[in-house]
């Protein structure tokens, strides 16, 4: 049973290639102004990379913001299915999932199975997602992958009093002027992320294990924040940025193997 | 003085008359567009939608056959009495032979010109029909010779003195506990003035022979109403969208026309279901909708993601007072004298509402109870809590309904909104993520 | 032989004529708000022809009671039990009073008062002791209070016939009824258990006609009449006696020259107190719907051995109510008759009262389909019903 998943996010889109329920190929491509055109080509790299051809892959399910995006898909799932999918395919204790992506965060609630039983989303605060740690990281004027060693140097954060994810940059502004350390300022903007991720999972309840899956899943600095703000221990899989795609491919395989 | 300070001004600014044509006439294209496209929707949904449902898309239609024929009748002398809120007593207004319409604002454009004069934590809704004022945008508002206006929440506190500038407003005080006795004694107090006042208005009494006329007509619509309620308690023979339209277009339309015509597409219906020809497949996930007002047209926004997205919904039944509510009440008359069957409305009207803007001793239980007995009734899968933002009340309520729902075990998701088009990408997902959840749940 | 032949046949057709009329009201009835209040006015009427089959069924012009009227003395039921005679029969507490003629059962308190003084000891008309047809009667009231409870107020009671008939007459001058408060109606409710242990003990007190020695009346007539105190201000028997005394089943001379002539002294079949309670009673059930029931002390006693303590749960016939369904719209509180309020209040299951008296109104006018049931013995025989006018 060869199935695929395409994850069509915001920023990149990510697809993986499932046979027997095990990766095979995964791939990713910057959307940018042709989204279709990345998974396209996104397609075609990781066929090739598992020599495969199209005629192989029995079911193709697509997930993500971009979901209607993706010509070569037959079917859809949201990606609050997708993230309890893949949750439950890495970790068979999980019980709640976070997805935090580059403009949206969520949080699924799910069975042993991998059903979503419930979710919560945060679409509202940019600041619960990955484009702040970007925007942080220029003004910090430090890289995007060096953040998370960074903040955890820190023992303390540097106060940040905004709400929002506009003012805090002028707030990190008047906090370098003043000459914190950029390690606690660092900290500071993870751990603000963290509070705001953390209260839109409180809203649904937090049920360990506690997944956290995305992009932002690969920052020591962000998990090291959310540990702390929810007094429990989060595990993450190898590739958190593909679990949308294999949660897809997931319920691809399910799909196709109803149809039989 | 005071009062001299404020002689000659307005609630509402002054406006040049051409802004004010040139926004009329964009906002009612846009809104005439938008009347279209929903219609158009709902036939692509229901393959084979009854021909009996046009009547109602006409009607549906705001500056077409509907506010012609009331200005007609106005110009042949009769009255129109428009009201804002559910507790306005139709029997009298239909009693004295008026017309009673109802005037609420459902357009999303007139809430950015409401946002002139008010800020934007204000109930949409309100914003809304002030926009559309101040634009004279409403041919019920603005055909009205007298509103009633129920002080049921502060919003509408505030917009009876906005609409005093134009319009001779009548309010009502509905007490916000029902139980003690001394309300209902008040609110039948409240009811007996609005009679005076209509009686002067229309220059004609309500006697005991045309108030009883009256009761038994609106009994029929209630009856009507609820035949149309039971045809969805199965199979998805309509979709949620229709139903709510037929329901929605009793609000301004003649009422026996109205009577008539929903018997029509009852019994059309009925054929329907005895030869299995349903609206969508019967193991579509059943929702049900609970919360503030969802005026026609723009708030279709949501019905339109429920019932069209992937997985797709269908809407059996509502907890909404522009919904499933309108005319579910009947008025019980034990003896026909005036006295009891004035008592029988003034009942009616206050005890049955299950707004959340009454508490009691238990908390505003008529609308648990309500919600309850539907989602048995109806089998409901998931409940959509539906708020628009700025609405204390609902979103109050929605602690304690989350709650029973739970303990029901009943997936609920709380849906707070605006009168935006901007949100419709974002709403799409999480809908879709709940329909999505309600499949799995039936499923297993 | 033939004669009984004859009784079946009789008894069959009347059976079967009462069935026929069931049905036609039944069928012929169209609007619901008003089928079961016809149904109940024409079981009411059966029920008071079935009390008073005397004056139906005959023997009538009886040598013996030429001096009473036409009408034969009474055809009582349950005259012989377990080999006693008990010859005023059966007690099933309606009002079928003692002094009327033609009658099937007895009143109720009638005999709790007559048992207890005069006819507490064994005499020739009583074979059995007072204490042995105290318990037979004190029996048979808690036995049909379970099985019925209030049911025979609303559906049997020839009184509750002719309030209701009042009612009606009212409603066809579409003059408008009055309520009494709350607080009025509490103390009524209370009052006539006061009523009922006064008369209880007058009668102990008043037929012993002393205390510790001391004589309180001196043997007369008067003591006579006060032995059975509650029938002298009972307007039930005035009402009787006046109705067959008119029709010419009873000799009203007769009846009236059993009394003393003065005003407020005591007699037979008419009292001067009787009559003006009757007026007043009569007047009162005009204007405010089944007055005399929220005093009934009768009506007391059923309400006591069904809806109280652990009758409560034994009692047959209940009225139930689905929470759920129910909106509080407050139709059930404005139609009832007797002003009872439990069905409002109460949140769910089990809401009958004890100043019920089990006519279904509230049911009829409940709006909500199967929000209010009723129920015989756990199983549910009427539902309130969507009674919306019929397409026409």
């Amino acid at each position: 049973m060869i199935s695929a998943g395409v994850d069509m996010g915001t920023q990149r889109v990510k697809l993986v290639i499932l046979k027997d329920k095990q990766i095979i190929a995964q791939n990713q491509q910057f959307s940018g102004f042709e989204p279709t055109k990345a998974a396209e080509q996104a397609f075609e790299e990781a066929l090739q990379s598992a020599k495969l051809s199209r005629e192989d892959i029995q079911h193709v399910t697509a997930t993500g913001a971009g979901v209607n995006m993706v010509p070569f898909s037959d079917s859809t799932i949201s990606m609050m299915g997708a993230d309890a999918r893949a949750g439950a395919y890495f970790f068979p204790s999980a019980r709640t999932v976070i997805d935090v992506g580059a403009e949206d965060a969520r949080a699924v609630k799910c069975d042993e199975k991998g059903a979503m039983l419930d979710f919560v989303v945060n679409a509202r605060c940019a600041a619960g997602a990955g484009t702040f740690i970007e925007a942080m990281a220029r003004a910090l004027e430090v890289e995007l992958e060096d953040m998370g060693s960074l903040s955890l140097k820190a023992e303390r954060a540097s106060p940040i009093n905004a709400s929002c994810v506009i003012f805090a940059e002028s707030d990190v502004v008047s906090l370098i002027h003043r000459e914190e350390p950029k390690s606690e300022i660092a900290r500071a903007i993870f751990d603000a992320m963290a509070e705001r991720v953390a209260s839109m999972v409180l809203r649904l309840g937090i049920n360990p294990d506690i997944v956290l899956v995305g992009g932002v899943a690969k920052d020591v600095g962000f998990v090291a924040s959310l540990k702390r703000r929810l007094g429990m221990d989060i595990l993450t899989p190898e590739e958190p940025l593909f679990a949308g795609a294999v949660g897809a491919a997931l319920i691809a395989t399910k799909r196709a193997e109803r149809r039989q | 003085m005071a009062s001299e300070i404020e002689k000659g001004t307005r609630y509402i600014p002054e406006m040049a008359q051409n802004e004010i044509d040139e926004l009329r006439s964009s906002i009612k294209a846009a809104s005439i567009k938008v009347m279209e496209e929903n219609i158009a929707r709902m036939k692509k949904t229901w393959k084979n939608r009854p021909k009996t449902m046009e009547y109602f898309d006409e009607i549906s239609n705001f500056f077409g056959r509907r506010e012609k024929e009331i200005r007609e009748q106005k110009e042949a002398g009769k009255k129109v009495i428009g009201y804002s809120c559910m507790f306005a007593p139709i029997e009298l207004i239909l009693a004295a032979g008026a017309i009673p319409v109802r005037v609420g604002s459902g357009w999303y454009d007139t809430a950015k010109l409401g946002d002139r004069i008010m800020p934007v934590e204000v109930c949409p809704v309100i914003r809304s029909t002030v926009g559309a004022k101040m634009v004279s945008l409403s041919p019920y508002l603005e055909l009205s010779d007298a509103i009633i206006n129920p002080l049921t929440c502060d919003g509408r506190t505030k917009l009876s003195e906005i609409l005093s500038d134009y319009k001779t407003i009548w309010y009502m005080t509905p007490p916000r506990v029902k139980d003690d006795p001394h309300a209902l004694t008040a609110w039948k107090e409240e009811i007996q003035v609005i009679k005076g006042k209509i009686e002067k208005l229309t220059g004609n009494k309500i006697t005991r022979k045309n108030l009883k006329d009256a009761i038994e007509l609106m009994q029929k619509a209630t009856k009507a109403f609820r035949r149309l309620q039971g045809l969805r308690k199965g199979a998805p023979v309509i979709t949620g969208r229709d139903a709510m339209l037929v329901n929605q277009t009793s609000l301004w339309d003649d009422i026996e026309r109205w009577t008539q015509k929903t018997n029509e597409l009852c019994d059309e219906l009925e054929k329907r279901l005895e030869q299995k020809e349903y609206a969508c497949y019967p193991d579509t996930p059943r929702v049900m909708i609970t919360g503030t007002p969802m005026i026609w047209p723009d708030s279709w926004k949501v019905p339109n993601i429920i019932e069209e997205s992937n997985p797709q919904g269908v809407l059996v039944v509502d907890e909404l007072c522009t919904g499933d509510r309108i005319l579910y009440d009947p008025v019980g008359v034990d003896e026909w004298t005036i006295k009891d069957m004035l008592d029988a409305v003034s009942e009616r009207y206050l005890m049955a509402s299950t707004c959340p803007c009454f508490t009691s001793e238990h908390g505003n239980e008529d609308r648990v109870n309500w919600i309850m007995d539907r989602i048995k009734e109806y089998k409901v899968d998931g409940v959509i809590y539906y708020v628009i933002r700025g609405c204390i009340l609902y979103a109050m309520e929605y602690a304690r309904i989350k709650r029973i729902l739970d303990r029901m075990n009943i997936p609920v998701y709380y849906l707070d909104t605006e009168y935006t088009r901007q949100d419709v990408g974002q709403m799409k997902t999480r809908i879709e993520a709940f329909l999505e959840m309600l499949e799995a749940r039936i499923d297993i | 032989m033939l004669e009984i032949i004859a009784e079946t046949l009789r008894t069959t057709i009347a059976v079967g004529l009462i069935l026929a009329g069931i049905l036609t009201i039944l069928i012929w009835v169209r609007n619901l708000t008003k089928k079961l209040s016809a149904l109940r006015l024409f079981i009411q009427t059966v029920s008071v022809a079935v009390i008073f089959l005397g004056l139906i069924i005959g023997p009538f012009g009886l040598a013996e009671w030429a001096y009473l009227g036409s009408a034969p003395k009474d055809i009582v039921i349950g005259t012989n039990i377990l080999g006693s005679p008990y010859p005023d029969g059966l007690s099933v507490p309606t009002f079928a009073c003692y002094y009327a003629s033609g009658r099937t059962t007895t009143c109720v308190i009638w005999q709790l008062q007559s048992y207890i003084f005069p006819d507490w000891s064994t005499s020739s008309v009583y074979l059995t002791t007072g204490l042995e047809r105290l318990a037979i009667a004190f029996g048979l009231l808690v036995i049909i209070s379970i099985v019925f409870g209030r049911f025979l107020c609303g559906w049997i009671c020839p009184f509750g016939l002719y309030m209701d008939l009042l009612t009606r007459l009212r409603n066809a001058l579409k003059i408008r009824h009055w309520t009494l408060s709350e607080r009025v109606n509490e103390g009524l409710r209370q009052s006539r258990y006061l009523i009922i242990a006064a008369f209880l003990i007058l009668s102990v007190i008043l037929g012993m006609r002393a205390i510790a020695g001391v004589e309180l009346i001196s043997e007369s007539e008067l003591g006579r009449y006060l032995e059975l105190p509650f029938c002298q201000v009972c307007p039930v028997k005035p009402l009787f006696v006046l109705v067959e005394g008119g029709l010419g089943f009873m000799n009203l001379d007769y009846a009236l020259s059993q009394t003393m002539g003065d005003f407020a002294l005591t007699g037979w079949y008419l009292t001067s107190i009787n009559i003006i309670i009757l007026g007043v009673v009569t007047a009162g059930s005009f204007m405010v719907r089944r007055l005399w029931c929220r005093i009934c002390p009768l009506g007391g006693l059923i309400a006591l051995f069904s809806r109280f303590g652990p009758f409560k749960r034994l009692s047959l016939i209940k009225l139930t109510k689905v929470e759920e369904k129910c909106t509080k719209c407050g139709i059930c509180k404005r139609v009832c008759p007797p002003q009872v309020t439990e069905v409002y209040e109460k949140k769910g299951d089990d809401v009958t009262a004890s100043d019920c008296i089990l006519c279904f109104r509230c049911v009829e006018m409940c709006p909500y389909e199967g929000c209010l049931k009723v129920e015989v013995a756990g199983k549910p025989i009427y539902k309130s019903k969507n009674w919306l006018k019929e397409e026409e």
